[in-house]
C-alpha cells in the first residue's frame, strides 16, 4: 500500500507542490490534476480536502500523513501527530479593529472564523468576551458594527489596509505543518520515514 | 423519537459479535483464576477527578445529586475498581470486568469494554500475566494480525528530573512529546538552564520502532544506570513473549502517559489491518496511593470490546427451517424443534418465502386428516 497524504486543498496545495518539486520529486500528476480530489503518483497516493478535513481524515487514518497550516490545528485540536513545521504557509493570528477604534468599557464582541482560538486568547488574557462566528471576509465585521473586533490570520496585511483596519495585537505564528495518523505512524514506519525524512531536510528544527 | 448525538441503538450481528467478545474473554480469564467484578454505573465525580487519579471532569457524563453532589456516569473502569477492591480481601489478586464506559471527549458516548486488574502481586508477575493474559485472549478471539507496543513512564521523568522545569513547562513538555511536536520540545527545552537536553528530547520522538530501538539506547544511553534500567526491563518483556511465540512487537520510548496515575511500563495493542487501538493499558501504582500509606502495586489491560467485535468472525451460518403451523398445530411444531439440534428453528402460521430457509415445513394435525 502506498502512503496516503492528505493535502490542503488551494494555496497551502501550490506551496506544497512547488516544495516537493524542490526536493527532487516528480509533481506532475499534482499540477495535471484538474478537478480529481484523488491523484496517484508512483510513490504516494493524495487526497484534496479543506484544511479541517484533512485533519480528520488523518485522525480517521484515511490518510496516514496531512499537510495543513498550524492554524486549523490550533483550532479543531484533533487527535493527531504534529510533527514539524514546513517552510511555507507562514501567518500571523491577530487582533485587528477600525483604525482609531476606542474599545468599549463593557465586554467586547470579536468576530471570528477561529472561535476556539480567539475564546482561549482572551481567556489567557483573563478577558471575557462575546464571540459570533463568521465562514469568512471577518474584515467586514467591526466596519459594519457586527463587532468590536476580528480575530483572523495575517499575512501581508493588505486586507486589513485596504478596509480600514489595523492589528492591535499579534498573538501566534503558524506556518503549514506535517501531521501524522497516530498509529499509522508507527505500524507504517517503514513506509513513511523516507518521505517524512525527506520533508524535514530543510526544515532546520 | 430521535437519539441524542452520540447514542446508538446496537441491532443484529454486531450484538452476537460482542457477546462472543466478551465470552470469549470471560471463559480465558476465569481459566487464568481472574474473579468477576463490577461497579455501578452512578459514581461521585470525586472518585475520578481527585488529584491522584486526574480525570477532566469536562470529559464526563454528569450531574447534580440532591445534596448538590456531582455524580458521573462510570467514565473509567481503572479507577472504579481500585476503589471497590480495597474494601475486598486482599487475597484476591486478580481481577476481571467487562462493561460501558462513558465519556464526552470521544464520538458516541458509550464504548464498551473488558479488561483485567492485578493488584497487589510481585510487579514483574503483574506483568507478565497482564501481556500474557493478552495473547491468550486475543488467541481466544482467532486474532493473529496485531502488533504490541511497550512504553515506559520512567524516561520522561529522568529527563524531567534533570531538567528541574516547573509544573507547568512539564505539563507542556509531555503534551509535546504526546504530539510528537518536534518543533516544541526543542523550544521548551532549549529555554531551560540545560538546553543541551533539547536534542536527545527531540530524537526522542522519533524513538519508536522495532525491538532494535532498544539496543541502540542502550548504547547512546550508557552512562545513565536510571535509563539502562528501563532498557533492561522492557527487553526481558520482550524476551518472555518472544519465548512464548509472539513476535510482532514495537517499543516507543519517546511515549508518555496520559493519565497521571501511570508509572511504570505501559502497553498498547494496534490492530495491524486497520491501525486501532485493541488494549492499552500498564502500570498504575500511583494509583492506590490515595487509599493511604501502604505502597500497593498494580496494573492491568483493557479491551476496547467495540473495536474487537468488528474484526472476530461470524460463527459459521446454520441452516434455517421454518414451521409452518397453525394454532391448532402450533405445540406439535414446538415438539419437533428438537429433530433439528443444529438449525434455527423459525414457527410461522403463514407461508414463508421459501429463500429465506433452508428447508420448509408444513406441521399438519393428524387426527382431522
Amino acid at each position: 500500500m502506498k502512503p496516503v497524504i492528505a493535502l490542503t486543498k488551494g494555496r497551502l496545495e501550490k506551496q506544497f507542490t512547488e516544495y516537493f518539486k524542490s526536493l527532487g520529486f516528480d509533481t506532475t500528476p499534482l499540477t495535471e490534476k484538474g478537478r480529481k480530489l484523488r491523484v496517484e503518483t508512483d510513490d504516494f497516493q493524495f487526497i484534496f480536502a479543506k484544511g479541517p478535513d484533512v485533519t480528520v481524515y488523518v485522525e480517521h487514518g484515511i490518510a496516514d500523513l496531512g499537510i495543513v497550516g498550524g492554524d486549523i490545528l490550533a483550532e479543531y485540536q484533533p487527535d493527531v501527530y504534529d510533527l514539524f513545521p514546513l517552510p511555507f504557509g507562514a501567518c500571523r493570528m491577530a487582533v485587528a479593529t477600525e483604525k482609531g477604534k476606542v474599545w468599549p468599557d463593557q465586554k467586547k464582541t470579536i468576530a471570528s472564523k477561529y472561535t476556539g482560538i480567539t475564546k482561549q486568547f482572551f481567556k489567557a488574557n483573563g478577558e471575557s468576551v462575546d464571540i459570533i462566528k463568521l465562514e469568512g471576509s471577518v474584515e467586514l465585521a467591526p466596519i459594519l458594527g457586527l463587532a468590536d473586533g476580528i480575530v483572523d490570520i495575517v499575512e501581508t496585511g493588505t486586507t486589513l489596509k485596504e478596509n480600514g483596519l489595523v492589528v492591535d495585537e499579534e498573538f501566534m505564528n503558524f506556518s503549514a505543518r506535517l501531521i501524522a495518523n497516530r498509529s499509522h505512524l508507527k505500524i507504517k514506519k517503514d513506509a513513511l520515514m523516507p518521505f517524512i525524512e525527506k520533508l524535514k531536510s530543510k526544515k532546520g528544527v | 423519537m430521535f437519539l441524542p448525538a452520540g447514542s446508538q441503538d446496537q441491532i443484529g450481528e454486531k450484538l452476537d459479535r460482542q457477546a462472543k467478545v466478551i465470552q470469549s474473554f470471560r471463559t480465558v480469564v476465569k481459566d487464568r483464576g481472574f474473579k468477576a467484578i463490577e461497579t455501578p454505573v452512578v459514581e461521585y465525580a470525586q472518585t475520578f477527578n481527585n488529584s491522584h487519579v486526574g480525570m477532566k471532569l469536562s470529559h464526563m457524563l454528569k450531574w447534580f445529586d440532591r445534596d448538590g453532589e456531582i455524580e458521573v456516569l462510570r467514565p473509567d473502569w481503572t479507577t472504579a475498581i481500585a476503589r471497590a477492591i480495597m474494601n475486598q480481601h486482599p487475597k484476591q489478586l486478580k481481577w476481571f470486568y467487562q462493561g460501558s464506559i462513558f465519556r464526552q471527549d470521544k464520538n458516541g458516548f458509550e464504548s464498551r469494554q473488558a479488561g483485567i486488574e492485578i493488584v497487589r502481586a510481585d510487579p514483574y508477575l503483574g506483568e507478565i500475566e497482564s501481556l500474557f493474559t493478552a495473547v491468550d485472549v486475543l488467541s481466544a478471539w482467532k486474532i493473529d494480525n496485531y502488533l504490541i507496543e511497550l512504553g515506559h513512564t520512567a524516561i520522561f521523568d529522568y529527563f524531567i528530573q534533570e531538567l528541574g522545569v516547573t509544573d507547568d513547562t512539564k505539563k507542556l513538555l509531555r503534551t509535546a512529546l504526546h504530539d510528537k511536536k518536534q518543533d516544541d520540545v526543542y523550544r521548551l527545552v532549549d529555554q531551560t538552564n540545560k538546553p543541551s537536553i533539547a536534542k536527545e528530547l527531540v530524537e526522542l520522538t522519533e524513538a519508536y520502532g522495532d525491538k532494535t530501538i532498544l539496543d541502540e539506547y542502550k548504547q547512546k544511553w550508557g552512562n545513565r544506570p536510571e535509563l539502562i534500567e528501563v532498557i533492561n526491563h522492557l527487553q526481558s518483556l520482550i524476551d518472555n513473549l518472544e519465548a512464548l511465540g509472539y513476535k510482532n512487537i514495537i517499543i516507543d520510548l519517546g511515549r508518555v502517559k496520559q493519565l497521571p496515575y501511570y508509572s511504570g511500563v505501559m502497553f498498547r495493542g494496534y490492530l495491524t489491518s486497520t491501525g486501532e487501538t485493541c488494549f492499552s493499558g500498564g502500570r498504575y501504582d500511583q494509583l492506590y496511593d490515595q487509599f493511604g500509606d501502604d505502597k500497593i502495586r498494580a496494573i492491568g489491560l483493557a479491551f476496547d470490546v467495540d473495536v474487537l467485535a468488528n474484526h472476530i468472525k461470524d460463527d459459521q451460518t446454520k441452516n434455517k427451517v421454518c414451521l409452518v403451523c397453525t394454532p391448532k398445530t402450533h405445540v406439535k411444531a414446538e415438539k419437533m424443534r428438537k429433530d433439528f439440534p443444529d438449525s434455527v428453528v423459525d414457527i410461522t402460521y403463514e407461508q414463508p418465502n421459501e429463500e429465506d430457509y433452508t428447508k420448509v415445513i408444513t406441521v399438519r394435525d393428524e387426527v382431522n386428516q
